[in-house]
């Protein structure tokens, strides 16, 4: 039990860390293509326990957007998705429910639920988090184009190092 | 009323939801207009201590780079030391450098945190008040124009970068005289649009925009880029000029604020001049 909680507090901290001391850098160098951003740290909403309150859930996701606002120097925007995509966790998480339900001890992880499960999962949820991040970033429908190519990018690569993550820690909880 | 209750707690996670992206967007409107206040905040956090270190680890990595523009840049400065006014053994001659226009102070500054790839982009300098710098003072590096200083910390200061949809700065072709303004398209950092210049205008592509000194912010002259793309859009009397930025902004460490000592002198004249007229 205390495993489990003191497993997620860390991946928390340290994805924030991660996100805003590594992955901040990756995507400033690309002067002429300002389309690929790589963003992992909604990961440490993903694998909470899947008995942990709808509302926890928000307002951890609404904490750890704050802390990566705080490196991105953008009040708001990162929190804005990361509660997005904590609000729908419980949605999306219903729409890939095995056939014989959900053990409610366990967490979201390939782990538990195998890797095609896990990718679907990660990929859904990380779409949300970006489209509504890049939507509030730009604030105006007018780039539409650019958001979606800015979505598709960096889902992409994101996805990259959500799998890295996965293949180095493979958390089973 | 335990019905009520009962629904309550199971629409408790839309409320939190919804309660908490009110806060976000309170915070992000706010962030939209009054940079200021929240960059006041945010130079002064944690994380600004942690983006400190791991920039000095950054710095150490490009230090070739760096070393490499600073030669150039002293070597401009050797090349502008010798144009100053020269005495009888050859010495400079320094009764006659007062009579130079020491309207500018320079003061060379770190970048702390710079990002070029939103449409919003703001630098972080690691000279504040404590050394001079005032609100709204022009940043440059030896290529051109980078930004302008808007919040002002003790020790640090915030610049909008010129790549922000916002920022407009006023510019002209250089030998020709034309002037206008520039603004950042948003698509690559290299990529800007000169507005306001007539038709009429012999204007040719590689011409060389810089600043016009108008608006007591950039002293004159400093290289903006050169035109790309020659436009005609139909029913404007402007042209639509395409840009090439001459500084790259995804490649900075360090940057020069240009304060005008005069600025407020001639903004409170001109101040005073349309106060006259209405």
């Amino acid at each position: 039990m205390n495993n489990i909680v003191l497993a997620n507090i860390f991946r928390f901290l340290g994805l924030i860390l991660l996100q805003g001391l590594v992955f901040k850098n990756v995507g400033e160098g690309w002067k002429e293509f300002p389309y690929l951003f790589v963003i992992i740290y909604p990961l440490a909403i993903m694998l909470l326990p899947l008995r942990t309150p709808r509302v926890l859930t928000i307002v951890l996701g609404f904490v750890a957007g704050l802390m990566v606002d705080g490196f991105y120097t953008s009040p708001g925007i990162h929190a804005s998705a990361a509660v997005f995509m904590a609000f729908c966790r419980p949605f999306v998480l219903k729409a890939l429910e095995p056939r014989n339900g959900y053990n409610v001890n366990y967490s979201p992880t390939a782990a538990r639920w195998g890797i095609r499960w896990f990718l679907q999962y990660a990929a859904i949820m990380l779409t949300l988090y970006l489209l509504f991040y890049f939507s509030v970033e730009a604030f105006t429908f007018v780039y539409l184009g650019s958001i979606l190519l800015k979505t598709v990018v960096s889902l992409i690569t994101s996805m990259i190092f959500i799998v890295i993550y996965q293949v180095i820690f493979n958390p089973v909880d | 009323m335990f019905r009520i209750f009962e629904l309550f707690l199971r629409l408790s996670g839309f409320f939190v939801f919804l309660l908490l992206e009110i806060i976000c967007f309170i915070l992000i409107v706010k962030y939209n207009h009054q940079q200021q206040v929240i960059y006041e905040n945010s130079t002064n956090l944690f994380s600004a201590y942690l983006q400190k270190k791991s920039k000095s680890f950054a710095d150490y990595m490009h230090l070739t780079e760096v070393n490499d523009s600073l030669s150039k840049e002293n070597a401009f400065l050797l090349s502008e030391l010798a144009n100053m006014p020269k005495g009888a053994g050859g010495g400079i001659d320094s009764s006659r450098l007062n009579q130079l226009d020491t309207t500018f102070q320079v003061i060379p500054a770190r970048v702390i945190s710079n990002s070029v790839n939103r449409y919003h982009n703001f630098i972080v300098l690691d000279k504040g008040s404590r050394h001079g710098v005032v609100p709204h003072t022009g940043v440059v590096t030896a290529n051109g124009v980078v930004g302008i200083v808007r919040r002002v910390a003790p020790s640090s200061s915030v610049a909008m970068s010129v790549l922000h949809l916002q920022t407009r700065i006023s510019a002209r072709v250089r030998n020709k005289g034309y002037f206008g303004w520039i603004n950042w398209t948003g698509k690559n950092t290299r990529s800007f649009k000169l507005n306001d210049v007539p038709k009429d205008a012999l204007v040719a592509l590689g011409d060389t925009i810089e600043t016009s000194g108008y608006s007591a912010i950039f002293p004159e002259g400093i290289m903006l880029g050169t035109i790309e793309k020659i436009g005609l859009e139909p029913g404007s009397n402007y042209y639509s000029l395409d840009v090439k930025y001459s500084t790259d902004l995804s490649r900075l460490s360090w940057a020069y604020i240009v304060k005008d000592l005069r600025q407020r002198e001639k903004l409170e004249l001109l101040d005073q001049v349309i106060s006259d007229d209405e």
